[in-house]
Protein backbone atom coordinates (compact mmCIF):
# COMPACT_ATOMS: atom_id res chain seq x y z
CA UNK A 1 0.00 0.00 0.00
CA UNK A 2 1.29 3.45 -0.83
CA UNK A 3 2.45 5.63 2.05
CA UNK A 4 -0.03 8.46 1.35
CA UNK A 5 -2.92 6.02 1.17
CA UNK A 6 -1.85 4.37 4.44
CA UNK A 7 -1.60 7.77 6.12
CA UNK A 8 -5.09 8.72 5.00
CA UNK A 9 -6.54 5.40 6.18
CA UNK A 10 -4.85 5.79 9.58
CA UNK A 11 -6.10 9.38 9.87
CA UNK A 12 -9.67 8.19 9.21
CA UNK A 13 -9.19 5.30 11.66
CA UNK A 14 -8.02 7.71 14.36
CA UNK A 15 -10.95 9.97 13.54
CA UNK A 16 -13.37 7.04 13.89
CA UNK A 17 -11.92 6.02 17.25
CA UNK A 18 -12.10 9.57 18.57
CA UNK A 19 -15.72 9.92 17.47
CA UNK A 20 -16.59 6.61 19.13
CA UNK A 21 -14.92 7.55 22.40
CA UNK A 22 -16.84 10.86 22.45
CA UNK A 23 -20.26 9.41 21.66
CA UNK A 24 -22.69 9.39 24.58
CA UNK A 25 -24.77 6.60 23.02
CA UNK A 26 -21.74 4.37 22.70
CA UNK A 27 -20.61 5.17 26.23
CA UNK A 28 -23.96 3.97 27.53
CA UNK A 29 -23.93 0.79 25.43
CA UNK A 30 -20.30 0.01 26.27
CA UNK A 31 -21.04 0.58 29.94
CA UNK A 32 -23.89 -1.94 29.81
CA UNK A 33 -21.69 -4.52 28.06
CA UNK A 34 -18.76 -4.06 30.45
CA UNK A 35 -20.97 -4.27 33.54
CA UNK A 36 -22.81 -7.32 32.16
CA UNK A 37 -19.70 -9.26 31.07
CA UNK A 38 -17.61 -8.36 34.10
CA UNK A 39 -20.54 -9.01 36.42
CA UNK A 40 -21.21 -12.44 34.95
CA UNK A 41 -17.55 -13.45 35.21
CA UNK A 42 -17.16 -12.13 38.74
CA UNK A 43 -20.28 -13.93 39.99
CA UNK A 44 -19.34 -17.16 38.18
CA UNK A 45 -15.83 -16.91 39.67
CA UNK A 46 -17.22 -16.61 43.18
CA UNK A 47 -19.36 -19.74 42.66
CA UNK A 48 -16.34 -21.49 41.12
CA UNK A 49 -14.18 -20.66 44.13
CA UNK A 50 -16.68 -22.39 46.38
CA UNK A 51 -16.83 -25.51 44.14
CA UNK A 52 -13.06 -25.61 43.89
CA UNK A 53 -12.77 -25.43 47.67
CA UNK A 54 -15.25 -28.34 47.93
CA UNK A 55 -13.23 -30.41 45.45
CA UNK A 56 -9.98 -29.67 47.26
CA UNK A 57 -11.58 -30.64 50.59
CA UNK A 58 -12.81 -33.97 49.13
CA UNK A 59 -9.42 -34.54 47.58
CA UNK A 60 -7.63 -33.87 50.86
CA UNK A 61 -10.03 -36.22 52.68
CA UNK A 62 -9.47 -38.93 50.04
CA UNK A 63 -5.69 -38.60 50.29
CA UNK A 64 -5.92 -38.73 54.08
CA UNK A 65 -8.05 -41.88 53.75
CA UNK A 66 -5.35 -43.53 51.67
CA UNK A 67 -7.10 -43.28 48.29
CA UNK A 68 -4.45 -43.22 45.56
CA UNK A 69 -6.57 -42.91 42.43
CA UNK A 70 -8.34 -39.59 42.65
CA UNK A 71 -10.49 -38.25 39.81
CA UNK A 72 -9.26 -35.00 38.32
CA UNK A 73 -11.25 -31.85 38.97
CA UNK A 74 -14.41 -31.75 36.86
CA UNK A 75 -14.31 -27.97 37.01
CA UNK A 76 -13.43 -25.96 33.91
CA UNK A 77 -12.38 -22.40 34.78
CA UNK A 78 -12.72 -21.16 31.20
CA UNK A 79 -16.40 -22.13 31.21
CA UNK A 80 -16.95 -19.25 33.65
CA UNK A 81 -16.80 -17.03 30.60
CA UNK A 82 -19.98 -18.48 29.09
CA UNK A 83 -22.04 -15.50 30.25
CA UNK A 84 -19.46 -13.02 28.98
CA UNK A 85 -19.55 -14.52 25.48
CA UNK A 86 -23.34 -14.64 25.50
CA UNK A 87 -23.40 -10.92 26.30
CA UNK A 88 -20.87 -10.22 23.55
CA UNK A 89 -23.04 -12.27 21.19
CA UNK A 90 -26.15 -10.23 21.97
CA UNK A 91 -25.12 -6.79 23.27
CA UNK A 92 -21.72 -6.66 21.55
CA UNK A 93 -23.34 -7.11 18.17
CA UNK A 94 -25.80 -4.26 18.85
CA UNK A 95 -22.90 -2.00 19.86
CA UNK A 96 -21.05 -2.94 16.70
CA UNK A 97 -24.10 -2.21 14.52
CA UNK A 98 -24.49 1.16 16.27
CA UNK A 99 -20.82 1.97 15.64
CA UNK A 100 -21.26 1.19 11.94
CA UNK A 101 -24.43 3.24 11.71
CA UNK A 102 -22.79 6.19 13.47
CA UNK A 103 -19.82 6.10 11.07
CA UNK A 104 -22.21 6.85 8.20
CA UNK A 105 -24.83 9.00 9.91
CA UNK A 106 -22.18 11.22 11.52
CA UNK A 107 -20.83 12.31 8.14
CA UNK A 108 -24.33 12.82 6.76
CA UNK A 109 -25.64 14.74 9.78
CA UNK A 110 -22.55 16.94 9.93
CA UNK A 111 -22.61 17.35 6.13
CA UNK A 112 -18.90 16.54 6.14
CA UNK A 113 -19.00 13.84 3.46
CA UNK A 114 -18.51 16.41 0.65
CA UNK A 115 -15.55 17.86 2.57
CA UNK A 116 -14.00 14.39 2.89
CA UNK A 117 -14.57 13.44 -0.72
CA UNK A 118 -13.27 16.75 -2.06
CA UNK A 119 -9.91 15.61 -0.62
CA UNK A 120 -7.75 13.02 -2.34
CA UNK A 121 -9.57 10.29 -0.42
CA UNK A 122 -11.23 7.34 -2.11
CA UNK A 123 -14.41 5.67 -0.88
CA UNK A 124 -12.38 2.51 -0.30
CA UNK A 125 -9.94 4.40 1.94
CA UNK A 126 -12.87 5.92 3.79
CA UNK A 127 -14.42 2.49 4.36
CA UNK A 128 -11.08 0.90 5.30
CA UNK A 129 -10.20 3.71 7.71
CA UNK A 130 -13.61 3.57 9.39
CA UNK A 131 -13.37 -0.21 9.68
CA UNK A 132 -9.88 -0.13 11.19
CA UNK A 133 -10.95 2.57 13.66
CA UNK A 134 -13.94 0.50 14.72
CA UNK A 135 -11.69 -2.54 14.98
CA UNK A 136 -9.53 -0.52 17.40
CA UNK A 137 -12.55 0.28 19.58
CA UNK A 138 -13.79 -3.32 19.48
CA UNK A 139 -10.34 -4.78 20.18
CA UNK A 140 -9.89 -2.47 23.17
CA UNK A 141 -13.24 -3.61 24.48
CA UNK A 142 -12.34 -7.28 23.95
CA UNK A 143 -8.93 -6.83 25.60
CA UNK A 144 -10.54 -5.17 28.61
CA UNK A 145 -13.10 -8.00 28.87
CA UNK A 146 -10.37 -10.65 28.55
CA UNK A 147 -8.27 -8.98 31.26
CA UNK A 148 -11.23 -8.77 33.63
CA UNK A 149 -12.01 -12.43 32.89
CA UNK A 150 -8.49 -13.73 33.56
CA UNK A 151 -8.11 -11.64 36.72
CA UNK A 152 -11.56 -12.64 38.02
CA UNK A 153 -10.91 -16.35 37.52
CA UNK A 154 -7.53 -16.01 39.24
CA UNK A 155 -8.31 -13.59 42.06
CA UNK A 156 -11.91 -14.53 42.85
CA UNK A 157 -12.05 -18.09 41.50
CA UNK A 158 -8.60 -18.91 42.98
CA UNK A 159 -7.60 -20.80 39.84
CA UNK A 160 -5.12 -19.16 37.48
CA UNK A 161 -5.37 -20.14 33.82
CA UNK A 162 -2.52 -22.13 32.32
CA UNK A 163 -0.84 -21.28 29.01
CA UNK A 164 -3.10 -23.54 26.90
CA UNK A 165 -6.20 -22.04 28.47
CA UNK A 166 -4.90 -18.52 27.85
CA UNK A 167 -4.28 -19.50 24.21
CA UNK A 168 -7.84 -20.80 23.85
CA UNK A 169 -9.20 -17.69 25.53
CA UNK A 170 -7.15 -15.55 23.15
CA UNK A 171 -8.70 -17.32 20.15
CA UNK A 172 -12.18 -16.93 21.60
CA UNK A 173 -11.65 -13.18 21.96
CA UNK A 174 -10.20 -12.94 18.45
CA UNK A 175 -13.44 -14.57 17.29
CA UNK A 176 -15.37 -12.00 19.36
CA UNK A 177 -13.50 -9.18 17.63
CA UNK A 178 -14.19 -10.69 14.20
CA UNK A 179 -17.83 -11.24 15.18
CA UNK A 180 -18.36 -7.63 16.27
CA UNK A 181 -16.38 -6.24 13.32
CA UNK A 182 -18.71 -8.16 11.01
CA UNK A 183 -21.75 -6.61 12.67
CA UNK A 184 -20.03 -3.22 12.41
CA UNK A 185 -19.79 -3.79 8.66
CA UNK A 186 -23.47 -4.75 8.58
CA UNK A 187 -24.44 -1.50 10.35
CA UNK A 188 -22.26 0.62 8.07
CA UNK A 189 -23.42 -1.26 4.96
CA UNK A 190 -27.14 -0.88 5.63
CA UNK A 191 -26.77 2.77 6.68
CA UNK A 192 -24.64 3.67 3.63
CA UNK A 193 -27.06 1.82 1.32
CA UNK A 194 -30.09 3.71 2.63
CA UNK A 195 -31.13 7.25 1.72
CA UNK A 196 -31.92 7.81 5.40
CA UNK A 197 -29.24 6.20 7.56
CA UNK A 198 -31.80 5.58 10.33
CA UNK A 199 -33.72 3.28 7.97
CA UNK A 200 -30.49 1.36 7.44
CA UNK A 201 -30.12 1.02 11.21
CA UNK A 202 -33.63 -0.44 11.41
CA UNK A 203 -32.77 -2.97 8.68
CA UNK A 204 -29.54 -3.93 10.47
CA UNK A 205 -31.37 -4.38 13.77
CA UNK A 206 -33.98 -6.49 11.97
CA UNK A 207 -31.22 -8.75 10.63
CA UNK A 208 -29.66 -8.83 14.11
CA UNK A 209 -32.99 -9.94 15.56
CA UNK A 210 -33.22 -12.82 13.10
CA UNK A 211 -29.55 -13.86 13.18
CA UNK A 212 -28.79 -13.41 16.87
CA UNK A 213 -32.08 -14.19 18.55
CA UNK A 214 -34.62 -15.95 16.33
CA UNK A 215 -32.59 -18.50 14.35
CA UNK A 216 -30.52 -19.81 17.30
CA UNK A 217 -33.69 -19.88 19.43
CA UNK A 218 -35.57 -21.88 16.79
CA UNK A 219 -32.63 -24.27 16.47
CA UNK A 220 -32.41 -24.72 20.25
CA UNK A 221 -36.16 -25.20 20.64
CA UNK A 222 -36.21 -27.89 17.97
CA UNK A 223 -33.22 -29.69 19.51
CA UNK A 224 -34.44 -33.01 20.92
CA UNK A 225 -31.81 -32.91 23.67
CA UNK A 226 -33.19 -29.61 24.96
CA UNK A 227 -36.69 -30.93 25.57
CA UNK A 228 -36.09 -31.67 29.26
CA UNK A 229 -33.80 -29.90 31.74
CA UNK A 230 -30.36 -31.50 31.93
CA UNK A 231 -30.71 -33.02 28.47
CA UNK A 232 -32.95 -35.75 27.09
CA UNK A 233 -30.12 -38.12 26.18
CA UNK A 234 -28.39 -37.71 29.52
CA UNK A 235 -31.71 -38.49 31.23
CA UNK A 236 -31.97 -41.64 29.12
CA UNK A 237 -28.41 -42.55 30.13
CA UNK A 238 -27.15 -42.33 26.58
CA UNK A 239 -23.70 -41.04 25.67
CA UNK A 240 -22.70 -39.20 22.49
CA UNK A 241 -22.69 -42.41 20.42
CA UNK A 242 -26.18 -43.33 21.57
CA UNK A 243 -27.38 -39.82 20.77
CA UNK A 244 -25.95 -40.06 17.26
CA UNK A 245 -27.54 -43.48 16.75
CA UNK A 246 -31.00 -42.23 17.71
CA UNK A 247 -30.78 -39.04 15.71
CA UNK A 248 -30.01 -41.08 12.59
CA UNK A 249 -33.70 -42.01 12.64
CA UNK A 250 -34.60 -38.31 12.40
CA UNK A 251 -32.07 -37.39 9.72
CA UNK A 252 -34.32 -35.02 7.71
CA UNK A 253 -35.56 -33.29 10.86
CA UNK A 254 -31.99 -32.85 12.10
CA UNK A 255 -30.85 -31.57 8.71
CA UNK A 256 -33.55 -28.88 8.73
CA UNK A 257 -32.78 -27.97 12.33
CA UNK A 258 -29.02 -27.72 11.86
CA UNK A 259 -29.55 -25.78 8.61
CA UNK A 260 -31.58 -23.20 10.51
CA UNK A 261 -28.76 -22.92 13.04
CA UNK A 262 -26.11 -22.85 10.32
CA UNK A 263 -27.80 -19.81 8.78
CA UNK A 264 -27.04 -17.91 11.97
CA UNK A 265 -23.66 -16.22 12.11
CA UNK A 266 -24.18 -15.75 15.84
CA UNK A 267 -24.59 -19.50 16.35
CA UNK A 268 -21.26 -20.18 14.66
CA UNK A 269 -19.57 -17.63 16.89
CA UNK A 270 -21.24 -19.18 19.93
CA UNK A 271 -20.18 -22.71 18.95
CA UNK A 272 -16.58 -21.60 18.43
CA UNK A 273 -16.41 -19.51 21.61
CA UNK A 274 -18.05 -22.23 23.72
CA UNK A 275 -15.68 -24.86 22.30
CA UNK A 276 -12.66 -22.67 23.13
CA UNK A 277 -13.89 -21.94 26.65
CA UNK A 278 -14.77 -25.54 27.63
CA UNK A 279 -18.47 -24.76 27.97
CA UNK A 280 -19.36 -27.98 26.13
CA UNK A 281 -18.05 -30.96 28.06
CA UNK A 282 -17.36 -33.04 24.98
CA UNK A 283 -14.68 -30.60 23.82
CA UNK A 284 -12.76 -30.48 27.11
CA UNK A 285 -10.73 -33.65 26.57
CA UNK A 286 -9.75 -32.84 22.97
CA UNK A 287 -6.28 -31.75 21.97
CA UNK A 288 -6.00 -28.27 20.52
CA UNK A 289 -5.72 -29.43 16.84
CA UNK A 290 -8.67 -31.82 17.34
CA UNK A 291 -10.68 -29.00 18.88
CA UNK A 292 -10.07 -26.77 15.86
CA UNK A 293 -11.00 -29.68 13.59
CA UNK A 294 -14.29 -30.14 15.43
CA UNK A 295 -15.28 -26.49 14.96
CA UNK A 296 -13.87 -26.08 11.45
CA UNK A 297 -17.34 -25.58 9.95
CA UNK A 298 -18.01 -22.67 12.30
CA UNK A 299 -14.57 -21.19 11.55
CA UNK A 300 -15.29 -21.34 7.82
CA UNK A 301 -18.73 -19.76 8.22
CA UNK A 302 -17.33 -17.00 10.46
CA UNK A 303 -14.66 -16.25 7.84
CA UNK A 304 -17.22 -16.21 5.01
CA UNK A 305 -19.35 -13.66 6.87
CA UNK A 306 -16.27 -11.72 8.00
CA UNK A 307 -15.12 -11.28 4.39
CA UNK A 308 -18.53 -10.76 2.77
CA UNK A 309 -19.91 -8.03 5.04
CA UNK A 310 -16.84 -5.72 4.86
CA UNK A 311 -16.85 -6.22 1.07
CA UNK A 312 -20.51 -5.17 0.95
CA UNK A 313 -19.66 -2.21 3.17
CA UNK A 314 -16.92 -1.04 0.78
CA UNK A 315 -19.34 -1.43 -2.14
CA UNK A 316 -21.97 0.66 -0.34
CA UNK A 317 -19.41 3.36 0.49
CA UNK A 318 -18.39 3.51 -3.17
CA UNK A 319 -21.99 3.85 -4.32
CA UNK A 320 -22.96 6.33 -1.62
CA UNK A 321 -23.64 9.75 -3.19
CA UNK A 322 -21.30 12.49 -1.91
CA UNK A 323 -24.21 14.92 -1.81
CA UNK A 324 -27.98 14.41 -1.91
CA UNK A 325 -28.90 14.21 -5.61
CA UNK A 326 -30.48 17.40 -6.88
CA UNK A 327 -30.59 18.84 -3.38
CA UNK A 328 -29.11 22.16 -4.37
CA UNK A 329 -28.41 23.26 -7.87
CA UNK B 1 2.13 24.74 -13.96
CA UNK B 2 0.98 26.14 -17.30
CA UNK B 3 -2.49 26.52 -18.72
CA UNK B 4 -5.68 27.85 -17.20
CA UNK B 5 -6.75 27.05 -13.64
CA UNK B 6 -10.18 25.84 -14.72
CA UNK B 7 -11.41 24.83 -18.12
CA UNK B 8 -14.90 23.56 -19.00
CA UNK B 9 -15.88 22.35 -22.44
CA UNK B 10 -19.46 21.45 -23.29
CA UNK B 11 -20.05 20.72 -19.61
CA UNK B 12 -23.57 19.56 -18.80
CA UNK B 13 -25.45 17.80 -16.07
CA UNK B 14 -28.91 16.33 -15.57
CA UNK B 15 -30.69 15.16 -12.44
CA UNK B 16 -33.01 12.23 -13.17
CA UNK B 17 -33.17 13.24 -16.83
CA UNK B 18 -33.85 16.94 -16.10
CA UNK B 19 -30.97 19.06 -17.43
CA UNK B 20 -29.61 21.66 -15.02
CA UNK B 21 -26.43 22.64 -16.85
CA UNK B 22 -26.21 23.13 -20.61
CA UNK B 23 -22.92 22.91 -22.53
CA UNK B 24 -20.90 25.29 -20.40
CA UNK B 25 -17.70 26.54 -22.06
CA UNK B 26 -15.68 28.52 -19.60
CA UNK B 27 -12.01 29.18 -18.94
CA UNK B 28 -10.66 30.76 -15.77
CA UNK B 29 -7.04 31.82 -15.78
CA UNK B 30 -4.64 31.39 -12.89
CA UNK B 31 -4.78 34.09 -10.24
CA UNK B 32 -8.29 35.20 -11.10
CA UNK B 33 -11.00 35.76 -8.52
CA UNK B 34 -14.03 34.55 -10.43
CA UNK B 35 -17.54 35.42 -9.32
CA UNK B 36 -20.20 33.00 -10.54
CA UNK B 37 -23.56 34.72 -10.43
CA UNK B 38 -26.99 33.27 -10.92
CA UNK B 39 -30.43 32.93 -9.42
CA UNK B 40 -31.39 30.05 -7.12
CA UNK B 41 -31.39 26.80 -9.08
CA UNK B 42 -29.36 28.29 -11.95
CA UNK B 43 -26.79 25.48 -11.65
CA UNK B 44 -23.99 27.24 -9.75
CA UNK B 45 -23.66 24.63 -7.01
CA UNK B 46 -23.89 21.81 -9.54
CA UNK B 47 -20.95 23.40 -11.38
CA UNK B 48 -18.89 23.59 -8.17
CA UNK B 49 -19.86 20.02 -7.29
CA UNK B 50 -18.56 18.85 -10.66
CA UNK B 51 -15.34 20.86 -10.36
CA UNK B 52 -14.71 19.51 -6.86
CA UNK B 53 -15.34 15.95 -8.17
CA UNK B 54 -18.34 15.41 -5.91
CA UNK B 55 -20.57 14.58 -8.87
CA UNK B 56 -19.80 13.31 -12.34
CA UNK B 57 -21.04 15.46 -15.23
CA UNK B 58 -23.52 13.92 -17.62
CA UNK B 59 -21.54 15.23 -20.57
CA UNK B 60 -18.58 17.42 -21.49
CA UNK B 61 -15.22 17.80 -19.80
CA UNK B 62 -13.80 19.88 -16.99
CA UNK B 63 -10.16 20.35 -16.12
CA UNK B 64 -8.79 21.83 -12.92
CA UNK B 65 -5.09 22.64 -13.00
CA UNK B 66 -5.00 20.61 -16.21
CA UNK B 67 -6.39 17.48 -14.55
CA UNK B 68 -9.66 15.91 -15.64
CA UNK B 69 -12.31 15.90 -12.90
CA UNK B 70 -13.58 12.49 -14.04
CA UNK B 71 -10.46 10.53 -14.88
CA UNK B 72 -7.93 12.24 -12.59
CA UNK B 73 -10.04 12.86 -9.54
CA UNK B 74 -7.28 12.44 -6.96
CA UNK B 75 -4.94 14.93 -8.59
CA UNK B 76 -7.76 17.44 -8.89
CA UNK B 77 -8.59 16.97 -5.21
CA UNK B 78 -4.95 17.42 -4.21
CA UNK B 79 -4.96 20.90 -5.77
CA UNK B 80 -8.28 22.30 -4.63
CA UNK B 81 -9.83 23.69 -1.49
CA UNK B 82 -13.58 23.66 -0.99
CA UNK B 83 -15.91 25.58 1.27
CA UNK B 84 -19.53 24.38 0.93
CA UNK B 85 -22.44 26.76 1.41
CA UNK B 86 -23.26 25.36 4.82
CA UNK B 87 -20.14 24.75 6.91
CA UNK B 88 -20.75 22.22 9.65
CA UNK B 89 -17.57 20.19 10.28
CA UNK B 90 -17.34 17.87 13.32
CA UNK B 91 -19.01 19.46 16.34
CA UNK B 92 -17.47 17.03 18.86
CA UNK B 93 -13.97 18.03 17.78
CA UNK B 94 -12.03 21.23 18.41
CA UNK B 95 -11.12 23.51 15.53
CA UNK B 96 -7.54 22.28 15.72
CA UNK B 97 -8.62 18.62 15.61
CA UNK B 98 -10.90 19.29 12.64
CA UNK B 99 -8.17 21.10 10.74
CA UNK B 100 -5.51 18.53 11.57
CA UNK B 101 -7.78 15.77 10.30
CA UNK B 102 -8.37 17.53 6.98
CA UNK B 103 -4.66 18.38 6.68
CA UNK B 104 -3.79 14.70 7.17
CA UNK B 105 -6.30 13.66 4.52
CA UNK B 106 -4.74 16.14 2.11
CA UNK B 107 -1.31 14.64 2.67
CA UNK B 108 0.21 17.68 4.38
CA UNK B 109 3.70 16.78 5.63
CA UNK B 110 3.50 18.55 9.00
CA UNK B 111 -0.21 18.83 9.79
CA UNK B 112 0.24 20.46 13.22
CA UNK B 113 2.48 23.19 11.85
CA UNK B 114 0.20 23.77 8.85
CA UNK B 115 -2.81 24.12 11.14
CA UNK B 116 -1.05 26.58 13.45
CA UNK B 117 0.14 28.66 10.49
CA UNK B 118 -3.29 28.66 8.87
CA UNK B 119 -5.04 29.71 12.07
CA UNK B 120 -2.52 32.47 12.54
CA UNK B 121 -2.84 33.59 8.92
CA UNK B 122 -6.62 33.84 9.33
CA UNK B 123 -6.18 35.51 12.70
CA UNK B 124 -8.28 32.97 14.54
CA UNK B 125 -5.76 31.13 16.72
CA UNK B 126 -8.00 31.84 19.72
CA UNK B 127 -10.55 29.36 18.30
CA UNK B 128 -8.07 26.51 18.03
CA UNK B 129 -8.97 24.58 21.16
CA UNK B 130 -12.69 25.25 21.26
CA UNK B 131 -15.19 22.65 20.09
CA UNK B 132 -16.71 23.56 16.73
CA UNK B 133 -20.16 22.60 18.04
CA UNK B 134 -20.15 25.76 20.16
CA UNK B 135 -19.28 28.12 17.28
CA UNK B 136 -21.41 30.89 15.78
CA UNK B 137 -21.97 31.01 12.01
CA UNK B 138 -19.14 33.48 11.56
CA UNK B 139 -16.68 31.42 13.60
CA UNK B 140 -17.64 28.27 11.70
CA UNK B 141 -17.10 30.12 8.43
CA UNK B 142 -13.57 31.13 9.46
CA UNK B 143 -12.68 27.59 10.45
CA UNK B 144 -14.36 26.41 7.25
CA UNK B 145 -12.03 28.60 5.23
CA UNK B 146 -9.12 27.34 7.30
CA UNK B 147 -9.98 23.72 6.37
CA UNK B 148 -10.21 24.75 2.74
CA UNK B 149 -6.74 26.31 2.65
CA UNK B 150 -4.81 24.31 5.26
CA UNK B 151 -3.10 22.32 2.50
CA UNK B 152 -2.40 25.46 0.42
CA UNK B 153 -4.46 24.56 -2.65
CA UNK B 154 -3.94 26.45 -5.88
CA UNK B 155 -7.66 26.70 -6.63
CA UNK B 156 -10.24 27.58 -4.00
CA UNK B 157 -13.97 26.94 -4.48
CA UNK B 158 -16.36 28.92 -2.31
CA UNK B 159 -20.08 28.18 -2.52
CA UNK B 160 -22.15 31.11 -1.25
CA UNK B 161 -19.48 32.00 1.33
CA UNK B 162 -21.32 35.06 2.67
CA UNK B 163 -24.56 33.21 3.46
CA UNK B 164 -25.58 33.82 7.05
CA UNK B 165 -22.72 36.21 7.82
CA UNK B 166 -23.23 39.60 9.46
CA UNK B 167 -21.72 42.72 7.82
CA UNK B 168 -18.52 42.42 9.87
CA UNK B 169 -18.18 38.78 8.85
CA UNK B 170 -18.73 39.66 5.20
CA UNK B 171 -16.07 42.35 5.36
CA UNK B 172 -13.63 39.95 7.02
CA UNK B 173 -14.33 37.30 4.40
CA UNK B 174 -13.77 39.80 1.60
CA UNK B 175 -10.38 40.72 3.06
CA UNK B 176 -9.49 37.05 3.44
CA UNK B 177 -10.31 36.27 -0.20
CA UNK B 178 -8.23 39.20 -1.44
CA UNK B 179 -5.32 38.19 0.84
CA UNK B 180 -5.44 34.56 -0.28
CA UNK B 181 -5.36 35.69 -3.87
CA UNK B 182 -2.58 38.24 -3.34
CA UNK B 183 -0.38 36.41 -0.77
CA UNK B 184 -0.78 32.80 -1.83
CA UNK B 185 -1.69 33.30 -5.48
CA UNK B 186 -4.84 31.20 -5.16
CA UNK B 187 -7.35 31.18 -7.97
CA UNK B 188 -10.75 31.70 -6.40
CA UNK B 189 -14.03 30.43 -7.84
CA UNK B 190 -16.89 31.92 -5.89
CA UNK B 191 -20.61 31.20 -6.22
CA UNK B 192 -22.57 34.07 -4.81
CA UNK B 193 -25.74 36.09 -4.70
CA UNK B 194 -24.00 39.06 -3.18
CA UNK B 195 -23.43 41.39 -6.12
CA UNK B 196 -21.82 43.96 -3.86
CA UNK B 197 -19.18 41.40 -2.93
CA UNK B 198 -18.54 40.46 -6.53
CA UNK B 199 -17.84 44.05 -7.48
CA UNK B 200 -15.43 44.48 -4.56
CA UNK B 201 -13.57 41.20 -4.80
CA UNK B 202 -13.79 39.59 -8.23
CA UNK B 203 -11.57 40.18 -11.21
CA UNK B 204 -13.88 38.27 -13.57
CA UNK B 205 -17.56 37.38 -13.49
CA UNK B 206 -19.77 34.82 -15.17
CA UNK B 207 -23.55 34.76 -15.16
CA UNK B 208 -25.49 31.55 -15.23
CA UNK B 209 -29.17 31.62 -16.15
CA UNK B 210 -31.22 28.40 -16.07
CA UNK B 211 -28.10 26.30 -16.58
CA UNK B 212 -26.72 28.40 -19.44
CA UNK B 213 -23.70 30.66 -19.24
CA UNK B 214 -25.02 33.95 -20.60
CA UNK B 215 -22.07 36.20 -19.79
CA UNK B 216 -18.40 36.10 -18.91
CA UNK B 217 -15.93 38.95 -18.84
CA UNK B 218 -13.54 40.82 -16.57
CA UNK B 219 -14.98 43.10 -13.93
CA UNK B 220 -13.32 46.08 -15.55
CA UNK B 221 -14.70 45.28 -19.00
CA UNK B 222 -18.14 44.66 -17.51
CA UNK B 223 -18.24 48.10 -15.90
CA UNK B 224 -17.06 49.65 -19.18
CA UNK B 225 -19.62 47.73 -21.20
CA UNK B 226 -22.53 48.95 -19.12
CA UNK B 227 -21.51 52.56 -18.40
CA UNK B 228 -25.04 53.74 -17.83
CA UNK B 229 -25.84 51.31 -15.06
CA UNK B 230 -25.48 52.43 -11.47
CA UNK B 231 -24.38 49.15 -10.05
CA UNK B 232 -23.53 45.57 -10.82
CA UNK B 233 -27.04 44.66 -9.74
CA UNK B 234 -28.48 46.79 -12.55
CA UNK B 235 -26.08 45.17 -15.00
CA UNK B 236 -27.14 41.74 -13.77
CA UNK B 237 -30.80 42.62 -14.35
CA UNK B 238 -30.02 43.82 -17.88
CA UNK B 239 -28.23 40.56 -18.63
CA UNK B 240 -31.37 38.67 -17.70
CA UNK B 241 -30.05 37.25 -14.44
CA UNK B 242 -33.19 38.34 -12.56
CA UNK B 243 -36.45 39.97 -13.61
CA UNK B 244 -36.26 43.80 -13.55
Amino acid sequence: MRTESRRRILAIAHHEMRAATRSGVLHALLGILIVATAGSVVIASAVYASRLADYQAYRAAAVAGGVTRIAPSPLAPLSLLRGAFEYIEIIGSVIAITLGYLAVSRERANKTLPLLLSRPVSAVELAAGSFIGALGVIATLAAASATVAVLSVGLIGHDWLNLTQVGKLFLAFIAAIVYMATFYSLGAYTAASSKAAANGLMVALGIWLIVVLLLPQIGDTLDADNQIPGGLFAALGLGHDGEVQILQHFATYETVRTSIEAASFAKHFERFAFAMTDVKERYRSLSFPDLLLQVRASIIWILIYAVTLPALMIRAFRKQPSIPQGANQ
Amino acid sequence: MDGPAIEMRGLGHSYNGSPVLHNIDLTIERGEVFGFLGHNGAGKTTTVNILTTLITPTHGTALVNGYDVITDRRRVNAHIGYLPSEVRMYPHMTARENLTFFAELSGVESPNRAVAETLEYLDCSELADLRVGSFSTGMRQRIGIAQAIVHRPSVLFLDEPTAGLDPAGIRQLRRTILDLNADLGMTVFMNTHQLSEVSKVCTTIGVLNHGELIYKDSMEATMRRFPDEMSLEDIYVRMGGVPA
